[in-house]
């Protein structure tokens, strides 16, 4: 494969190109705003209750080990979801809550006790010490949580194609069916510089959300 | 659903595929330990420093690149079958080792090497006896990221005739076969989940005592 051969798939298709990115940005959107809604509130109350958090913890760490193949097959086969979006968007769902509760906890568990006792002796309420203390403070820890959250979510939904979305991936899929090299390594290149780009950009983000005092050197 | 079919994917295909599975995570795993430990020891002596930073970048960015892309990528430079597909998984799950054999050696507190330097060992003794004892957990815990990640990846391995139960899923979608679906997905998950849980037996086995959990 040459250059060339790249450059016009490129432009005979752009019209399908961006299709499918479209339909693969709404799929990870839609996943990762679902999550985020879900998961964050649940990282949060699971801070309440060593028991419950080490309980949902290990369920997260199960469900996060089943390969997203199977994953999706296996949800296809249940007649409620079946091939298509709805199976898509919970497979990606139900991948994002280690990550996202897994961090969140974290976030916040990290939060220098006494800090939370100096807010409480000032007359703090849980409520505001939640918003005021709890999450800024846990913020680089909870952010990098989403961060792989996006990366991932981007990877997986790829995979998606198999059960019937036609995204990006879709162009790994058919390249390979009709042996069409040029297709399969464009499709590849597209989603592994959008996955590489949005790991970029969030870790920029990562840095500049980080409190001062609390920056970490990598 | 039939049980005809159930069974003939579990007691004819499934063995086979399961067989081939196991094949490319093994190798792919011992492959990957071998590489990784001796790098990340070497990262992690103070000379290589700066050296050990652009590694980790470079196998960041490899990581972030997603599996079925990966995969994709390796068709056309490696052509098909097992090999490539355990050439290609062997560049992703190269990171979280890496990561953590120099997590896990850094984190070995200095008054401890101290000690030990005190007592008269040398660099060599002291990383085989003090560093590497201390660190097996993390590395283990970084061994155990990329044992669950091959077995995933694994399974799109069959795109590029790798085998495996890849195959059985591919196979299922195409006919629109649950007992297929079911009996591929299910014996991927468990073996996902029953490595996951092997390994973090033993990271808990292995921490020496005084070190206890964190």
């Amino acid at each position: 494969m040459t250059l060339s051969d790249f450059t016009s798939f490129l432009m005979k298709n752009s019209k399908t190109i961006m299709e499918y990115s479209e339909n693969h940005f709404t799929l990870v959107l839609l996943a990762v705003g679902i999550s985020l809604a879900i998961w964050v509130p649940v990282g949060l109350l699971l801070t309440k209750s060593d028991k419950w958090a080490a309980r949902v913890l290990a369920l997260a760490n199960t469900i996060f080990c089943i390969p997203s193949l199977s994953m999706f097959a296996i949800l296809v086969t249940i007649p409620m979801f079946g091939l298509g979006r709805k199976s898509a968007l919970l497979a990606l769902v139900l991948y994002a809550m280690m990550p996202l509760i897994r961090s969140v906890y974290d976030g916040v568990k990290n939060v220098d006790r006494n800090v939370i006792e100096a807010a409480r002796g000032m007359g703090m309420g849980t409520r505001r010490i939640l918003i005021e203390i709890l999450v800024p403070l846990g913020m680089p820890i909870i952010f990098a949580g989403f961060r792989i959250t996006v990366v991932m979510t981007t990877g997986i939904a790829a995979i998606a194609t198999y059960i019937g979305e036609r995204n990006l991936g879709r162009f790994i899929q058919e390249g390979l069916i009709r042996s069409n090299t040029p297709m399969m390594v464009t499709g590849a290149l597209i989603i592994s510089v959008i996955a590489i780009g949005l790991d970029t950009i969030l870790g920029l983000v990562e840095k500049r959300i980080v409190p001062k005092g609390l920056r970490i050197s990598r | 659903m039939k049980w005809e079919n159930f069974r003939f994917a579990l007691f004819e295909k499934a063995p086979e595929a399961l067989w081939e599975h196991s094949l490319i995570v093994v190798i792919t795993i011992t492959l990957a330990i071998l590489i990784s430990v001796p790098l990340g020891i070497f990262l992690s002596r103070p000379k290589f420093k700066k050296f050990g930073l652009v590694t980790l970048n470079i196998l960041n960015l490899l990581q972030a690149v997603p599996g079925i892309a990966v995969i994709a990528l390796a068709l056309p430079i490696l052509g098909l079958g097992m090999k490539p597909a355990i050439v290609a998984l062997l560049f992703q799950s190269l990171l979280p080792i890496v990561r953590n054999t120099i997590a896990g050696l850094l984190g070995v507190s200095s008054d401890v090497k101290e000690a030990a330097s005190g007592m008269g060992m040398s660099q060599r003794r002291i990383l085989l006896e003090v560093e590497l004892p201390l660190a097996v957990p993390i590395i283990l815990s970084g061994i155990r990221t990329a044992t669950v990640y091959v077995v995933s990846i694994g399974t799109l391995a069959s795109l590029i005739g790798a085998g495996g139960l890849g195959n059985l899923i591919m196979g299922g979608l195409a006919l629109f076969r649950p007992e297929y679906l079911l009996v591929g997905a299910g014996l991927g998950a468990l073996m996902a989940i029953f490595l996951d849980r092997m390994i973090n037996y033993l990271e808990h086995r292995i921490t020496p005592p005084g070190m206890g959990a964190e």
